[in-house]
């Protein structure tokens, strides 16, 4: 008889006890394989996620312009935005994701060739890579074309130097044509007792915004054998070939560099510039720069310029649509085993390079991918400095160069150099000790690529 | 009769031992055993799929050239390991580890000691107080990290700018970008950020002296040092051990504050083996190299903790 006042359940048996448990032991794993899924139909939709690099703010609303305009028309599809932090390089990050096991369908790819060797994405079909100008996409040993590009592939026209207009006109300074005149101007600006130069080491990569364009003529020598690192691989170039740029990037780096350069994030560059912290900033954005500076100040006369070569080359890496180092959208092998995903993704990208997503994007302040249809493109020309960078690529001492690592270990030994460099900018090693041990670093990990 | 026969004769007789029924004896595996096993069946089979079998694993991988993402690899026997121990780098970080690890663990137990013993002193607004000590530590490391990364930022943090407005440019630092002093910042802020546990512990244990061996010091003439050296403290020595390593194996794995913080830059310079091992496991694509790193700290977290167990335990003893 229950007197009202039993604790409940006290009166189960052993066996129900041990009937519960066992219930729970069977459930539990597949309670615990329950929960959002990334695949799953959202209203009868597939729902599919794109992993991109967060940098600036102008690439953060391209991508939620564009994802919200194909999500309002597709029938079929709904893209979540899914942006990944640079806490730390995007590269470190993404093979974070890989290691879930949990890959999105699209992606914004990096160290491609690792990824296609592993298994990692899928071939691109023709309906998407037919949208594009033939010269951004490229097929691989296979066949297939594994990366589309994301943006216009303008190279590394994008690492340049960011600079405030207004205070060049008034102390009657120019864009500099030659090395030696990029120095006069620093000096110039010193001597005004202002600071010439805000750079940013805090996320690592955005060391390479001043590293690249002090590098580039040494690297554009070796261009037409495959690039200097190919080259330093074959024996026929030493990392000591770079020991002037090492030089000029420490000189400019003691000389000219705001302090604090070492724990200063790359978007801060961009207030640093508007506050008159710096006359000028690294960046490696291009137009993506500008736009966000227009956002801060609206009134801020920005423009932009490349660090020319002591002949007055501006040297830019061309973009490989093919390599380790080429950079754009991916489908995931995931997405492609799935079937719905891929369909998805697929219907996702031949949105991407239309007529209507390229001019949203260039309204939001990217210049849009090389399409086809480009001529139909309205390009966006409004942002303070645009013309700068436009001008740039119409400049006659333009010279695009090659440098594609083919060892698949280069991503391994840039991710060491590019620290080892700030090691030798923060004083903490010589040049010397930084040639020794990245030749030493570089010969063992090509060794094992 | 003696008085004491008389007291033997009035004691009962010792009853003699009543040997166990084998019968009565409780089997291995009844079936409550057989339900509890069953209860916590799905939490151990987790946690040995999660964390048992891949750091078995890791054995087996760091032995290895696997990049972390290729479906092959190949076995390179003990490489690894001779990178590993031949490189500045590790040592850096392994010296960065013993820094952060044992420094904070030592100064984080005097600091929650001494404020321990400030809130057991307490008699008005002892929850108020002993409230603040522990909020830091309801911040995850993460976002404490975070906060303060804005507050030394060197051209816009709060640290430098008080430091400008009242004149003292000259003192403005770099804190988390200068070389020489970015572990010294970190160990500040992992201090700062782990020591409300600590001294909660130590309150409850203080809290716990029997106040008749105290009170017996104090009429035998002890000081109040004197009361602390021979009375307080080995009483405590129960909670120093556990607090002592506790913090040892928080510093040893210290790896958001530099993730947050610093990124182990600028340069290398302030990674630990815990970042090392994400580092080269994750960024570099070395899964084996990293993989070899993380036995090694497997085998430093152990032979310290228990060194350092086994010399906090024997002092227990001798309390």
């Amino acid at each position: 008889m229950s007197t009202g006042t039993e604790r409940p359940g006290a009166n189960l048996s052993r066996r129900t006890v041990v009937k519960a448990g066992a219930a729970a032991a069977v459930a539990a794993p597949a309670l615990a394989a329950c929960g959002p899924s990334a695949g799953g139909a959202g209203g009868g939709k597939t729902l599919i996620r794109f992993l991109y690099a967060t940098g600036d703010a102008t690439w953060n609303e391209v991508v939620a312009a564009v994802t919200e305009a194909f999500n309002a028309q597709s029938d079929n599809v709904v893209v979540e935005p899914e942006p990944l932090p640079a806490g730390t390089d995007y590269a470190t990050a993404l093979k974070t994701v890989d290691a879930t096991g949990n890959w999105p369908a699209l992606v914004d790819m990096r160290d491609t060739v690792t990824y296609m060797e592993a298994g990692k994405i899928a071939p691109i079909p023709e309906s998407v890579t037919a949208l594009l100008s033939d010269e951004v996409y490229a097929p691989s040993e296979d066949g297939s074309v594994y990366i589309v590009p994301s943006t216009a592939l303008n190279g590394e026209i994008g690492f340049n130097i960011v600079y405030d207009k207004d205070y060049f006109e008034a102390n009657g300074l120019a864009v500099p044509t030659t090395y030696a005149e990029f120095i006069a101007l620093l000096d110039a600006i010193k001597a005004n007792g202002d600071v010439p130069l805000a750079m940013a080491a805090a996320e690592i990569w955005p060391s390479d915004q001043i590293w690249k364009p002090l590098a580039a003529p040494t690297f554009a020598e070796y261009s037409e054998g495959g690039g200097f690192w190919n080259a330093v691989e074959a024996g026929e170039a030493t990392i000591a070939d770079l020991r002037e740029p090492m030089e000029r990037l420490k000189t400019n780096t003691d000389d000219y560099a705001l302090d604090g350069w070492q724990s200063t994030q790359d978007a801060q560059t961009s207030t640093l510039l508007v506050n008159g912290q710096a006359v000028m900033a690294t960046s490696s954005a291009g137009l993506g720069r500008l736009n966000d500076i227009a956002k801060v100040d609206p009134d801020y006369n920005a423009g932009l310029f490349v660090i020319p070569a002591d002949d007055g080359t501006i040297n830019v890496l061309k973009n490989s649509v093919n390599g380790d180092t080429a950079s754009g959208i991916a489908i995931s092998k995931q997405a492609e085993e799935d079937g719905a995903q891929y369909d998805a993704a697929v219907e996702f990208l031949e949105y991407y390079f239309s007529v209507e997503a390229c001019n949203l994007m260039e309204a939001t302040g990217v210049v849009s991918p090389n399409i086809k249809q480009g001529a139909e493109v309205k390009r966006n020309d409004s942002i303070p400095g645009a013309a700068d960078y436009f001008g740039l690529l119409e400049n006659p001492k333009l010279v695009w160069y090659e440098n594609a690592p083919t060892n698949p270990n280069h991503s391994t030994f840039q991710t060491f150099f590019r620290q080892s460099r700030i090691e030798m900018m923060d004083d903490q090693i010589t040049i010397d000790e930084l040639i020794e041990k990245s030749q030493g670093e570089f010969e063992k990990n090509m060794a094992e690529g | 009769m003696t008085d004491q026969q008389v007291l033997v004769k009035a004691l009962p007789a010792e009853p003699p031992p009543i040997a166990r029924p084998a019968a009565g004896r409780r089997p291995r595996f009844d079936r409550q055993r057989i339900a509890m096993l069953l209860f916590i069946a799905p939490a151990a089979l987790l946690y040995a799929l999660m964390m048992i079998v891949p750091s078995l694993q890791s054995i087996q991988l760091s032995l290895t050239n696997w990049d972390g993402i290729s479906p092959t690899f190949q076995y390179v026997g003990l490489r690894n390991y001779e990178d590993i121990l031949t490189a500045d780098r590790f040592w850096n970080a392994v010296k960065n580890t013993l820094i952060l690890g044992l420094g904070s663990a030592l100064i984080v137990n005097v600091i929650a000691l001494a404020v321990a013993m400030m809130l057991d002193k307490l008699h008005h607004a002892q929850g108020f107080f002993r409230t603040i000590v522990y909020l830091p530590a309801l911040v995850s490391g993460f976002i404490a990290a975070t906060i303060w990364k804005y507050v030394l930022n060197y051209n816009f943090g709060a640290v430098n700018s008080t430091l400008k407005s009242l004149g003292l440019d000259a003192q403005t630092r770099d804190w988390l970008g200068d070389h020489d002093i970015v572990i010294g910042v970190l160990l500040f802020i992992i201090c700062f950020t782990l020591g409300g546990n600590t001294t909660l512990i130590y309150l409850a244990n203080l809290q716990s002296v029997p106040q008749e061996l105290v009170e017996a010091a104090r009429i035998d003439g002890a000081s109040r040092a004197q009361v602390f050296r021979y009375v307080t403290w080995p009483m405590l020595a129960g909670a120093v051990t556990v607090n002592m390593t506790l913090m040892m194996i928080a510093g040893w794995t210290i790896f958001d504050q530099i993730m947050v913080l610093t990124l182990g830059g600028p340069g290398f310079v302030s990674e630990t083996m815990a970042f090392f091992i994400y580092k080269v496991g994750f960024g570099e694509y070395r899964a084996g190299y990293g993989s070899a790193a993380a036995v090694v700290l497997f085998v430093v977290v152990m032979a310290t903790t228990v060194i350092a167990n086994r010399y906090m335990r024997s002092r227990e003893i001798q309390a």
